[in-house]
């Protein structure tokens, strides 16, 4: 593995800590031994091809999956070995944008975004409900859908109601599940500012995991990248693009090897 | 051979294990939440989906098991000349066992499916995570609910099934088979104790939590895709519908020693 950020990294205050991750289903072995430090208000990108075990990974930093053998801590305390209980108030200070929105159906957007709100805020503060939620809608571009269900919205629109809720606790950190995704390259624009822009006015610390090079290249402080398990880079844009490991350049650069296209029956050209 | 055996084995033991946890944090979230006044908008919700929506088609139920056993048993008692002796074997069967048995199995196709579809979908399409993932605990925000719906009201929708089958019967007994109505009721109240009507209404807790219990697991459990949730469906009907023979079977045990237990007492009282 290269490091280039590791020496700035650990000067900087963790807000997440995975210590020796590893993760088993069964006999296969998806995460082998990942160690990695989430600077405080930075951006970190997690590419790498589909099924290397990214959503594994980001899952395993809200505890969503639990580790095989390893550590992950939130502002140095040790969560995974917590119960799911003691683990509700950390989970309240991390958002969460899935990677299909994961909006709730049978319920509108409004009753989504106040979702967290009505689980962990009572009395008082409960009485500012609609301004909380046209608030949050404003900030993703989407005020006056509060009565829309999300089958009628389009991809777009629902993660950024996804992206609303996740925020509707106000957390320190937001994970991003393949947040451009299934999306076109306009909408899937509007995305990457949303993420600059929450990190821009809260300051959140953000993870995101995404196979979208040009998504990393924008709105990245520093990007990581998993193959078989493994993170074999770990460094800024320009650290990524100047790398010479021959998997990193085919990922960014979209490219098959010899190989892939052998068992394709297909020739290079 | 032995290994896949062995396999099996451990793979019954684990999946027995995960259901008790389940069923248990169910039952554990629901005690708790009889005494937290917020959790019953949730309830009354389901109660509207589960329970009143049901009751059409429990009614229908009930309605024609009465009337086909009034039609079936005649022949044989008429060749006894006990013909009149009919609203007793009907009134009988339908609070004590077929009412509350077919009700039941009614509602684990109705409402069991619909269950496990739903908390199947949502499983598949990650909102039970993002529950999750928002510091709530699923078990209690999706399965409390719809465990305490269906223990409340499978008995009361029992108690319809049981009301239309005693009409249904009687209805067919007076109009078609021209049984006396007078002696019909006599002879039927005269056979048919609270204790057999109890009985029938207790055995619907039991029904309603194996099928909520039942049903939401599976949703919680599925497989990913449209097959996954599918298959979820079948074997949570399969699985309820054998647990409520199994319960049927252990409660009607449960009920006769405890009947033959107070049976003295109950002469001494008289």
């Amino acid at each position: 593995m290269i490091s280039q950020s590791e020496s700035k990294s650990s000067q900087e205050t963790p807000v997440l800590e995975i210590k020796g991750l590893v993760k088993k289903f069964g006999q296969r072995t998806v995460l082998k031994n990942i160690s990695l430090c989430f600077a405080k208000g930075k951006t970190t990108a997690i590419i790498g091809p589909s099924g290397c075990g990214k959503t594994v990974l980001i899952k395993h930093l809200i505890c969503l999956l639990r580790p095989s053998t390893g550590e992950v801590l939130f502002k140095g305390q040790r969560i995974d070995e917590l119960d799911e209980s003691a683990l509700a108030p950390i989970r309240t200070r991390i958002g969460f944008l899935f990677q299909a929105g994961a909006l709730f159906d049978s319920l509108t957007v409004r009753e989504n975004i106040l979702f967290p709100v009505r689980q962990h805020q009572k009395g008082p503060a409960f009485k500012d409900a609609d301004d909380l939620v046209r608030n949050k809608l404003t900030m993703v571009g989407l005020d006056g859908f509060q009565d829309y269900y999300p089958a009628n919205l389009s991809g777009g629109q629902q993660k950024r109601v996804a992206l609303a809720r996740a925020i509707a606790l106000d957390p320190e950190v937001i994970l991003y599940d393949e947040p451009t995704t299934g999306l076109d390259p306009i909408r899937s624009d509007i995305i990457n500012e949303l993420i600059l822009k929450l990190q821009r006015e809260l300051a959140v610390t953000s993870v995101v995991v995404t196979h979208d090079m040009k998504s990393a290249y924008k709105i990245a402080d520093r990007i990581i990248m998993l193959h078989d398990g493994n993170v074999i880079v770990d460094g800024d844009a320009d650290h990524v693009k100047n790398h010479t490991h021959p998997i990193v350049q085919q990922f960014i650069h979209g490219r098959l090897s010899e190989e892939d296209l052998a068992s394709l029956n297909v020739s290079s050209f | 051979m032995l290994m896949a055996i062995g396999a099996r084995t451990l793979q019954f033991f684990e999946d027995t294990g995960q259901f008790a946890r389940f069923g248990s944090q169910a039952l554990g979230c629901s005690v708790r939440c009889l005494f937290r006044s917020h959790a019953y908008g949730l309830v009354s919700t389901q109660i509207n989906a589960i329970g009143v929506r049901s009751v059409p088609v429990i009614m229908i139920t009930g309605a024609f098991v009465g009337m086909t056993l009034a039609i079936q048993a005649y022949d044989q008692l008429a060749s006894m000349g006990m013909e009149e002796h009919l609203g007793v074997l009907i009134n009988l069967s339908v609070v004590k066992e077929l009412g509350p048995v077919l009700a039941a199995v009614m509602l684990a196709g109705r409402i069991g499916g619909a269950l496990t579809a739903e908390l199947g979908t949502m499983n598949v399409t990650e909102q039970i995570d993002a529950i999750r993932s928002m510091g709530t605990d699923p078990v209690r925000y999706l399965v409390v609910p719809r465990v305490m719906a269906c223990l409340l009201l499978t008995p009361v929708l029992i108690i319809y099934a049981d009301l239309l089958g005693v009409l249904g019967g009687a209805m067919v007994s007076f109009a078609h088979l021209g049984i006396n109505g007078r002696a019909y009721w006599d002879f039927s109240a005269h056979g048919v104790a609270m204790w057999d009507l109890g009985i029938g209404v207790i055995k619907g807790f039991f029904f309603g939590g194996a099928i909520a219990t039942v049903s939401c697991y599976k949703g919680f459990t599925c497989k990913e895709g449209a097959h996954g949730v599918g298959q979820a469906c079948t074997e949570a009907f399969v699985l309820s519908f054998i647990s409520i023979l199994v319960l049927d079977f252990g409660l009607a045990v449960a009920a006769k020693a405890i009947y033959q237990s107070f049976w003295p007492i109950r002469s001494i009282v008289g």
